[in-house]
């Protein structure tokens, strides 16, 4: 593993490409310093490109094997990618942040996030982030035009998320600076806490109590440069190519249930249903307004403004999925109270699946009598009490009470506390919660959940045909819903191409692999941006070059992959239990469909190392002690 | 065109002298800034402030909030009128009347009098802090006279601008008018404009100026300025040969310029 000093030279001696600003600022919040690094020579560059790989790759290198989460050894790695804010591109919006995770204290932590932030750190003449040590007193990081330093946050200390957006960028006084930001949560090291930017944008799975934990409020940035592009024409015919792929969602999605009616399933009372009623009610009398991401013409996020109701008035700030609405749903709460609850759940900054899997069991205990009101402080757990569920989301961000304590923690602990039969209630993969939807009824996502980190959105999700730009070499004709051959590499492909759309810089909801030129238009993006020229096949390479990054950082730490279905929450693995995909269940095909994912993927099946010839292939012999041996 | 202005301004063309608008209609518009950023990608604007003009930074949605947080909005940006006051007003003829629309200050003629700053009944040109020249919106003439839409047009991800030939934009937004019951605004303002907007509520909800009916309408340019450009250093000695040779050779166009009523202040 290349040391530090030698990964970011004194002075680059090959070409900066194109797309990336040449600078990755170091911070220690200890000690309160600042150092700009050079971003590493070119032939790394083109190996791990940005985002999750590169950030990983650094981490790797700089991570004591026996760092704790929120010790102050541990590290916050955050990275864009090269066509991150070049403005040509509909999903040149994403930076990654990555640590070692709190939820499952083994694996990687990552969570990434779009909208407008990671344009401005790059307008601000930095590629990525290193987040050392941790600060005595709340503090923010003001990055302006190439200039970084810290700042005292006891004024948005304990704020929300939106709170602490507007009242920073006063105190900076530039109306066009962007905030990441953490709520509570963070700051009561709640496992599953997000960060927070640009209101409708979260990076989840955990990353918001590594800030707390650093006492790290927020990351301001402000800057007026642009990365230089290769070849400019190019870049803008590639990136109207890729627009011409988008799916783009509409107004009217937005008063529907969402991604439920995709999936077939919508999340009932801790995952016992999966029927579509009216959830919906009410949404039809709101005002939604698009408000899309950096030049990106999909227009995942939206804001609302209740438009009838007890919540008449109220203003909510989302994103593309609809996480928040079916953490609500599956505590029973229907209509425009789960959008108000929703914007409470971002404004504290938890994790959606987090609080909705821990609440979920405690209300599961309540309505089969393991609960009671001498057991909750007099709080009824009724399915669907929306001042209960408000009272609870406090209490779980800010750790208050036994209860606020334990929905911190996560639903394994809360299911521990309540004892019984409660385990078994619990939906969870290695103590992290998967996206908040009913993946069930589906193998790919399924396989995907399970496969990923513990708790981190995973980048699988195989599809039932080869997307069209895999055509040329993929085969396969429509696989069964029934039938799991095919499935695991489906996933294995659709994890490396996500994976590739990421460290470009590119947002993975941006990008369409099921259209033709879906993927090629990124491809060619990445090209035009940096004067590469990548094949597909070679962006597929990088994205697999990633996911081996990310389970050789598992491995170091003590992960198997045997892990991977033997730690999971039983209601996971139990059987779609009604509407139309009823009696379905992945866990008949369990461990062999994650035997076979990890096969195809050049790791053993059981322990998730990778084998040596993977390592050549991926050019990553330099982790050969990590290597499966056999 | 001649017969058009009577040589009271530059004009010239760009590709086949069909005159093109560009349309904004307001009740698609969901205020995201896409058309503002598009403009500083197209023309390698630095990421100046979003929230005002500037020489770096060509168009502003109104009202300076953030993205989605307000319920209407208004695009100010240059008009491209077809009477430009700002071109009549130039002593050195930097702004130049294209017959496809646009209105294009010369970077390399402009001397930097402000003249145009004052003149403009949209307050849309802004002077550069580094050259010191004027600068504002150019219709994307680069790409019009390669038969393209402007930038900000294509980058609309709603389809709340539009561009094309005079008369079927005229004809879309006299459509779109009636079927919301609102009105058009841009199309009799100081004489006509090539920017068509179509707005339902009042003007001042959208943020955009109440500008009258008239051809280059009544504008004042500070008396001192004008005497200032006139004795001191500023704008350059070529400068100042150059426009005393125009005001020789096109009298005309001094009409606009000094002429006590309409000009002067
Ligand atoms: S709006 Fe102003 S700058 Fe634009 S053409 Fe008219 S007078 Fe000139
Ligand atoms: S027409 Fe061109 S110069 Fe004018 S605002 Fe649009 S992109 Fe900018
Ligand atoms: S890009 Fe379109 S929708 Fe967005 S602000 Fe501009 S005109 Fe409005």
């Amino acid at each position: 593993m290349t040391n530090a000093s030698e990964l970011f030279p004194q002075k680059r001696v090959t070409r900066l490409p194109g797309g990336y600003m040449g600078r990755i600022l170091r911070v220690n919040l200890t000690t309160g310093s600042t150092k700009d690094e050079n971003l590493p020579e070119e032939p790394l560059l083109r190996r791990f490109l940005g985002g999750q790989a590169l950030a990983t790759y650094i981490l790797l290198g700089e991570l004591p094997l026996q760092a704790k989460p929120y010790g102050t050894e541990s590290k916050v790695v955050m990275m864009t990618g090269p066509i991150t804010g070049t403005g040509f591109t509909p999903g040149g919006t994403k930076v990654t942040a990555v640590y070692l995770s709190p939820l499952t204290n083994y694996s990687l932590g990552r969570g990434a996030s779009s909208g407008f932030w990671a344009v401005y750190l790059k307008a601000a003449g930095y590629d990525g982030i290193i987040i050392e040590g941790a600060a005595a007193k709340p503090t923010y990081l003001f990055i302006n035009d190439g200039k970084a330093e810290f700042r005292d946050a006891s004024r948005v200390w304990g704020k929300g998320a939106r709170e602490t957006e507007d009242l920073l960028k006063q105190e900076v006084g530039i109306k066009d600076a962007k905030v990441m930001c953490i709520g509570p949560a963070g700051e009561h090291l709640v496992h599953g806490a997000m960060l927070v930017n640009d209101y409708n944008n979260n990076a989840a799975h955990s990353g918001g109590a590594v800030f707390g934990s650093k006492k790290l409020k927020a990351i301001v940035v402000y800057g007026t440069a642009r990365p230089r592009i290769h070849d400019r024409d190019k870049l803008i015919d590639a990136g109207q190519r890729w627009r011409k792929t988008l799916d783009v969602y509409s107004v009217d999605h937005r008063k529907s249930v969402g991604y439920a009616r995709q999936l077939e399933a919508l999340p009932n009372l801790n995952f016992r249903s999966t029927l579509i009623a009216d959830h919906s009610r009410g949404f039809d009398q709101n005002r939604v307004v698009q408000r899309p991401c950096f030049q990106c013409a999909r227009l995942c996020p939206w804001h609302v403004e209740i438009g009838e109701g007890p919540f008449r008035g109220k203003i909510g700030h989302f994103n593309g999925g609809a996480e928040w609405m079916d953490t609500f749903w599956n505590l029973g709460v229907k209509g425009n109270a789960t959008l108000y609850l929703a914007e409470r759940i971002n404004d504290l900054g938890i994790e959606c699946s987090h609080f909705a899997f821990g609440a979920g069991v405690m209300f599961e205990a309540w309505e089969k009598g393991l609960l009671g009101p001498e057991d909750t402080d007099g709080l009824r757990l009724e399915w669907g009490n929306v001042e209960v569920i408000d009272r609870l989301l406090d209490m779980a961000a800010r750790r208050e009470g036994k209860w606020g304590n334990l929905l911190a923690e996560g639903p394994v602990e809360v299911a521990q506390a309540i004892g019984g039969d409660a385990p078994k209630w619990i939906v969870h993969t290695k103590k992290g919660t998967p996206a908040m939807h009913d993946w069930r009824p589906h193998f790919g996502q399924m396989l995907r959940e399970l496969v990923a980190s513990g708790g981190m959105k995973p980048q699988g999700g195989g599809t039932a045909n080869p997307p069209p730009d895999l055509k040329y070499r993929e085969q396969w004709g429509p696989l069964d819903r029934d039938d799991p051959a095919g499935w695991p590499w489906s996933n294995v492909l659709a994890e490396q191409y996500r994976q590739f759309c990421g460290l470009t810089g590119g947002c993975w909801f941006a990008q369409m692999h099921l259209k033709p030129d879906g993927l090629n238009s990124i491809v060619d993006s990445l090209n035009a941006t940096t004067g590469w020229n990548f094949t597909l096949d070679e962006g597929l390479v990088a994205g697999h070059r990633s996911v081996i990054l990310q389970s050789i950082f598992g491995t170091q730490r003590g992960w198997i992959a045997d892990h991977d279905w033997q730690n999971v929450g039983p209601r996971f693995l139990e059987p779609v239990p009604d509407g139309k995909y009823k009696g379905f269940t992945i866990a008949k095909w369990l461990p062999e469909m994650v035997y076979e994912y990890y096969r195809l993927s050049g790791r053993h099946e059981k322990s998730g190392r990778p084998f040596m010839d993977t390592l050549s292939r991926l050019g990553l012999e330099e982790f050969k002690e990590w290597a499966q041996r056999d | 065109m001649s017969e058009k202005y009577g040589s009271l301004i530059p004009t010239g063309r760009l590709l086949d002298g069909k005159p093109r608008t560009i349309l904004f209609d307001a009740s698609k518009c969901i205020g995201c800034r896409q058309c503002v950023h598009a403009c500083k990608d197209w023309h390698d604007h630095p990421r100046t402030s979003v929230y005002e003009l500037s020489s770096t930074n060509w168009i502003t949605m109104e009202p300076p909030v953030l993205e989605g947080l307000s319920p209407l909005w208004g695009r100010n940006s240059c008009m491209h009128c077809e009477f430009p006051m700002c071109a009549a007003v130039c002593p050195v003829e930097a702004i130049t009347k294209y017959e496809e629309g646009p209105v294009v200050i010369s970077q390399e003629i402009c001397i930097g009098c402000e003249y145009c700053i004052y003149a403009c009944p949209w307050g849309v040109i802004t002077k550069n802090d580094l050259t010191h020249k004027a600068a504002k919106c150019t219709m994307c003439s680069d790409r019009v006279s390669e038969d393209k839409n402007p930038f900000c047009v294509q980058a609309c991800p709603v389809g709340a601008l539009d561009f094309g030939l005079a008369e079927a934009i005229s004809a879309k937004a006299r459509k779109g008018a009636e079927e919301n019951g609102g009105y058009l605004y841009g199309d009799k303002e100081a004489g006509g404009t090539q920017l068509l907007y179509v707005l339902k509520e009042k003007k001042g909800d959208y943020g955009v100026r109440p500008v009258g009916l008239e051809r280059y309408p009544q504008h004042k340019i500070p008396l001192g300025l004008m005497l200032k450009d006139l004795f001191t250093l500023r704008c350059g000695f070529a400068g100042k040969i150059r426009a005393l040779y125009l005001a020789v050779i096109h009298p005309k166009r001094l009409i606009y310029r000094y002429w006590p009523w309409r000009g002067v202040a």
